[in-house]
């Protein structure tokens, strides 16, 4: 990685207010550093070095500091979301319920493979690790909410809710 | 049977403040408030109380290490785990969902015992329904005057199962990779922000309405020796009805196989997993085990955080190994070698047996891939690592054998 000035922010200034928020929240700065970067990752749909490097900025945090912390967690990505991110349980129970199924039902009904976002930007999909729902399994997320068991309906019910 | 925790579950509004205050909401902590704080401690040591996130460490005695004020002055805080992510557990989820007051005001309980004043709780980020009913229900506590004497506070993770380890847990919060952290100091001596802090799970806090209401003798007695009250287990797999249940401590595995239906119509029972897929499995000849922290680890497992899933004669072993070493392969945080080359190896020979091209030496070899990792790395996944696919060959030699090319290489 090169050395990456943000010369001009890549934020709006409510985007910027939001960020500030989340260094007061709570009782140290640092300890919204998590919480900004969900933000981010909401607002631009992946991690970039130029958004990151200005989340360090404003946290007065070395680019590398964040960009670790950027580049760990599952929920940050470097590949571009859809707006609507969904995610299909593929941890024991929910294999035992047949997510793998479910998988191919998700690609063929959104048309894109795993971890690609649509040309219109709305949907990805993508396998996840357990989502604590393995009571209704193979269990479904739509932007970090569950929606209940994937089914043949449920998937294909996805692209019809706007 | 008693029940503590889901007593109430019939009651459609029990995450209203309105409703919860009706059935005997508060009043713990309004007892609590009449205590002094070691006196709160010691009522929860006499209970019995064990930690249910996993760890089974005794709670009171958890709390009991916290330094006093005088010796160590400062912030000191409580900290709820909700980042619930063992694959087969959901019994937060649920508690979250249906009784959030429930664990609010077992957590200002908490925040009492030890003297914090600022308390957080950590929700995965998964969970944003239950975040929004939580964050309702602190609003609904602040407002009803609860929260005079601790400040709450929320914070979400972002997808890293690793981040339920408490010490894991406590970098996540300071905006750090969640890289477990090697004791000591445990996290009551130096945790978040380097400051004294008791991480506790949602159904441990959970307990301590009833514990303070009731009185901690009156919980222990539900439970079993040295294991108090109740365990939500979640069920989970080849079972007719799944869901939690909620059951004394000590209760036996066929009464909470039979509570969930039992295994499915036409199938026979394999195995169950006990806590959630970190567990080495339980077999039919256990079915009579009783189920607390101590029994269960004297059968060789863990009771863990009660993700109970249950495998009937259909699961396949090495398929069902696969599915857990691929698991901890995605979550090994990266910072032991052992756990993060080896859950790999054992991801990448389980996978060429599950597509018939099994060797003669890969049950050897996973063995002492095993052996290498548990005991020498900083924290339980890795340990984890190193144990299941183990636990699944010892118990399953031939499901293991079946998937051995006879004897070619290929």
């Amino acid at each position: 990685m090169s050395v990456t000035t943000a010369t001009k922010s890549p934020f709006t200034a409510e985007q910027e207010a939001v960020l500030l928020r989340w260094k007061n929240e709570y009782p140290y700065p640092n300890m919204g550093l998590v919480e900004a970067l969900r933000s981010v990752q909401d607002w631009n749909r992946r991690m970039t070095p130029e958004c990151v490097a200005r989340v360090a900025e404003i946290f007065e945090l070395p680019f590398n500091r964040v960009w670790g912390v950027a580049t760990f967690f599952p929920t940050f990505t470097q590949w571009k979301t859809g707006r609507k991110r969904v995610g299909l349980c593929h941890g024991l129970s929910c294999w035992l319920a047949g997510s793998d199924k479910m998988e191919k039902r998700l690609e063929e009904t959104l048309g894109v493979p795993e971890k690609t976002c649509t040309a219109d930007g709305e949907y990805s999909w993508e396998s996840m690790e357990c989502l604590g729902a393995c009571e209704q399994g193979p269990a479904l997320l739509v932007n970090d909410r569950l929606v209940g068991a994937a089914t043949e309906e449920t998937v294909a019910k996805l692209k019809e809710s706007k | 049977m008693t029940k503590i925790l889901t007593k109430h579950f019939d009651e459609p509004k029990l995450h209203e403040l309105e409703t919860y205050k009706r059935l005997d909401g508060y009043k713990g902590l309004e007892k609590a408030l009449t205590l002094a704080p070691a006196e709160v401690t010691a009522e929860v040591l006499k209970s019995n109380l064990r930690g249910l996130g996993g760890a089974g460490f005794p709670t009171g005695a958890k709390w009991g290490t916290v330094p006093p004020v005088d010796k160590v002055p400062g912030p000191r805080y409580v900290v709820v785990n909700a980042d619930e992510s063992e694959p087969g557990c959901f019994k937060d989820r649920v508690l979250l969902t249906r009784a959030p007051h429930q664990l609010i005001e077992g957590l200002l309980i908490a925040a009492h015992a030890i003297g914090a004043k600022e308390a957080f709780i950590f929700v995965r980020g998964e969970y944003q329904n239950q975040y929004d009913i939580i964050e309702k229900a602190v609003k609904e506590a602040e407002a009803a005057g609860y929260t005079k004497h601790a400040k709450l506070m929320l914070m979400r993770g972002a997808g890293a199962y690793i981040s339920g380890l408490d010490t894991a847990l406590l970098e996540t919060m300071e905006g750090k990779k969640a890289w477990p952290r090697q004791p000591p100091p445990f996290p009551t001596v130096a945790g978040l922000m380097a400051k004294p802090t008791v991480v506790n799970n949602v159904e441990t806090l959970s307990m301590l309405p009833f514990i303070l209401r009731e009185g901690g003798e009156a919980f222990a007695k539900i439970g079993s020796a040295k294991n108090g009250g109740t365990v939500v287990f979640s069920v989970s797999g080849h079972v007719e009805k799944p869901g939690i249940y909620e059951v004394p401590m000590g209760s036996k595995l066929r009464d909470v196989l039979t509570l969930a239906g039992g295994v499915r119509k036409g199938h026979t029972l394999k195995c169950v997993i006990p806590g959630g897929t970190s567990m080495p499995p339980l077999m039919e000849k256990d079915l009579d085990l009783a189920l607390d922290f101590d029994q269960i680890r004297a059968a060789g497992t863990f009771l863990g955080a009660g993700g109970m899933i249950v495998l009937d004669e259909t699961a396949d072993a090495v398929a069902v190994a696969h599915n857990i070493e691929r698991f901890l392969t995605h979550e090994s945080c990266g910072q032991c070698t052992p756990c993060r080359e080896g859950s790999y190896w054992n991801e990448e020979i389980l996978e060429r047996m599950l597509h018939g091209k099994g060797t003669p030496e890969d049950v050897p070899n996973m063995t002492r891939i095993g052996e290498n990792i548990t005991g020498k790395v900083i924290c339980a996944l890795g340990d984890t690592v190193g144990m299941v696919t183990r636990a699944y060959i010892q118990r399953f030699p031939e499901d293991f054998k079946k998937r051995i090319s006879d004897g070619q290489k290929s």
